[in-house]
């Protein structure tokens, strides 16, 4: 059974590579915690912006593994640092041996995993986050006027204090707004004539004016804030409608919080896809070094040359001697055979 | 009798000597903190130095920035003064600057002293500044058009909004100033020659506020205009409505913003005097023991430390003495009356 993919390491180079090697655990720990960091402020601003997300986007998963991934990285590093600094100490290194084997296979299946899953959700889910922030600033913006509904008596303060922050109005733009009733009809007088015709002039018998807000109001302006009778162009003096309207914002809340939350998310991204380079990286130089240190019997300052690699034969031969050691231990129940095994190797045991 | 004598041995020395070397260098990070705390300060002043119509004064934030790179200059000399004492041949050298030394550095550690306490004594100017600036910004909220006080009404809005505050002292100081320039109004219209016409000066008056003043968390969109006139808006009672407008001034609100953020610098800069203090009192005792070794060829031997040779009443009047004889040296030609002087007084 020839290994795969050999590698002579006489001690010098042993030495190196041990050397090199606590140097990119050291930055892979680094990586692991920036990327904690990076997916913890995501999930603090997908937590702030909750209300304008709708509950069914599954966005929140993205930074949620991406913690996981992270923490992970960290510990990997971390321990893949004391492996390589104790393999540089004949004394230190015996403890180490034992534990190598179980933190390679942790840090492989356990880390990668977690690290592919990740980067495939950071590259699939921002689809998705279009989609629940047009229904959930639909939902807040027809809950503005519910102050006093339960459950949605906040709808119209967090409104109001996203547009002022993030200098946005309505939805795709000002005009949303004159869409949706945003005037509680507690406060409107049912004795005016005006309120009457406005609810009789349509189906679903809502007020809508051509107005908007406070917080849609751009302090930058030069005139003090329009906010009313937005459409007629003899309500203010020298206000045209058909002009573009520099009174209010002009962005809408939907493309300022779209990429804010995809600029952190791409961040994520690339700090995600460094951490499986750096760990694929520390894990092969470590699973070389381990091989390496096995060949001489645990012995550090031997100065023979031993090979080290990856895996001890090939991977055909690895799978058929896993699938006789599992048909020697089912002996008794034969029929109860390693279902990923079975197929290709049904002709195995004849052989 | 000297001042709390205090006796050496080698290994005492050695560990005060590396104590004070230690926290000497803590010290230069205590005096780069007081060193950036200065510059946040004053950055925070310069930020806002519109609404306090640019005549703020800067002197305590300027006296923490001094006061921190004096620190850091004193306390990595001091350092260097510790390490070197644990040699007798380098120590030799620092030998007679340290009695300047010592002398200088309870200078600075007074002087650190009051600036502290002025930390917490600005408030009064702060506030007079205040309402001041803010009166006058507050007039030219409309004049957008003017060059170089365009910017006053995004200025003004900004705070409002930020500090979550409405005019000088509350809203009504809207009320007594025009905020709608002149170019937006519609002279041909009755009730803009009424308003006009019902002044003194001439001026465009309304009880209404502009919209940065508007309260997000009220129930009802915010109402700006007719905000004394109960019957223009359904179920309105402008004396019971509290959640409507912001009602603290922002005078209120700037001046307890500041006000916490001085009083946290004096507290940090009183915490590092002290920390000043105990490294002065550390420094004099191993310049005493060290100067106090009987033998300079036996290092071994124990020495006395002390703080001041001779005690209180002693010490002030030897030093009034060494005055008047310097005196005495410089006035050669009035000898004769200095002579008289030093009769009446010894």
């Amino acid at each position: 059974m020839a290994p795969v993919l050999p590698l002579v390491l006489p001690l010098q180079p042993r030495i190196r590579l041990a050397q090199g090697l606590w140097l990119l655990s050291w930055l892979l720990a680094l990586a692991g915690g920036l990327t904690l960091l990076c997916s913890g402020h995501l999930l603090v601003q997908l937590w702030h912006f909750g209300t304008f997300l709708a509950p069914s986007c599954r966005f929140p998963a993205l930074p949620q593994v991406a913690l996981a991934a992270g923490a992970v990285a960290l510990g990997t590093g971390l321990g893949c640092a004391g492996a390589s600094r104790a393999s540089l100490d004949a004394t230190r290194y015996p403890p180490w041996r034992g534990v190598l084997g179980p933190l390679l296979a942790a840090g492989t299946a356990g880390g990668g995993g977690l690290l592919v899953l990740a980067l495939g959700l950071a590259l699939g889910l921002p689809v998705s986050l279009d989609q629940g922030l047009e229904e959930g600033l639909g939902t807040a913006l027809a809950h503005y006027k519910d102050t006093e509904v339960p459950g949605h008596c906040h709808a119209k303060r967090l409104m109001d204090e996203l547009q002022l922050k993030h200098h946005c109005c309505g939805r795709h733009g000002y005009k949303d707004w004159f869409g949706v009733q945003w005037v509680s009809s507690r406060y409107l007088d049912p004795s005016d004539q005006d309120v009457v015709d406005r609810i009789q002039s349509n189906v679903e018998g809502l007020y809508l004016t051509d107005g908007v807000p406070f917080s849609c109001c751009n302090p930058h302006s030069p005139r003090p804030c329009l906010q009313s009778q937005l459409s007629d162009p003899y309500a203010h003096p020298l206000f045209d409608p058909r002009q573009p309207n520099l009174n209010l914002w002009a962005q809408g809340c939907h493309e300022v919080l779209l990429g804010h939350l995809q600029d952190l998310a791409s961040t994520l991204g690339s700090m995600l896809a460094v951490t499986f380079l750096l760990q694929a990286l520390v894990l092969i130089g470590l699973r070389y070094l381990q091989t390496a240190l096995e060949g001489l019997g645990g012995v550090i300052d031997g100065e023979g040359e031993t090979q080290g690699y990856l895996f001890p034969g090939g991977l055909k031969d690895m799978l058929k001697t896993a699938w006789l050691q599992g048909a020697v231990a089912h002996r008794p129940a034969p029929e109860e055979a390693p279902p990923e095994e079975a197929p290709p190797k049904e002709d195995l045991p004849e052989a | 009798m000297a001042l709390l004598k205090v006796t050496f041995d080698q290994k005492k020395r050695v560990k005060l000597a590396q104590g004070l070397w230690l926290m000497n260098w803590v010290s230069v990070l205590a005096g780069i903190i007081i060193f950036s705390l200065g510059l946040f300060l004053k950055i925070e002043l310069r930020k806002r130095s519109d609404m306090m119509d640019n005549s703020e004064s800067h002197f305590v934030p300027n006296s923490l920035i001094g006061m921190g790179v004096l620190s850091c200059v004193f306390n990595s000399l001091a350092g260097k003064i510790c390490y070197d004492s644990l040699d007798p041949a380098k120590y030799a050298k620092w030998k007679p600057w340290l009695k300047p030394y010592l002398a200088i550095c309870v200078f600075f550690n007074i002087v650190l002293l009051l600036v502290a306490l002025c930390c917490f004594l600005m408030r009064g100017s702060l506030e007079s500044t205040l309402a001041y600036g803010l009166k006058n910004g507050m007039k030219y909220y409309r004049d957008t058009d003017t060059p170089g006080r365009c910017f006053m009404k995004k200025t003004i809005d900004m705070l409002q909004i930020e500090f979550k505050c409405c005019g000088n002292n509350g809203f009504r100081d809207w009320f007594e100033i025009q905020w709608i320039s002149n170019r937006y109004l519609d002279f041909s219209s009755k009730e803009v020659k009424d308003r006009i016409k019902s002044n003194v000066d001439g001026r465009y008056l309304v009880d209404g506020v502009p919209f940065s003043c508007c309260n997000p968390s009220s129930p009802r969109p915010c109402i700006q205009y007719q905000l004394t006139n109960n019957s223009a808006h359904y179920s309105y009672d402008h004396q019971t409505e509290e959640l409507n407008l912001w009602v603290r001034g922002c005078r209120a609100a700037l001046l307890s913003y500041y006000s916490s953020l001085m009083n946290s610098m004096g507290v940090i800069t009183l915490l590092v005097w002290l920390f000043e203090v105990s490294i002065t009192i550390g420094l004099r005792y191993l310049h005493t023991a060290l100067d106090s070794v009987p033998n300079p060829e036996e290092p071994e031997c124990e020495s006395e430390g002390w703080l001041l040779e001779k005690s209180v009443p002693e010490t002030w009047k030897a030093f009034l003495e060494s005055l008047k004889k310097l005196g005495k040296g410089n006035q050669v030609e009035a000898e004769g009356a200095d002579a008289g002087q030093g009769a009446e007084a010894g």
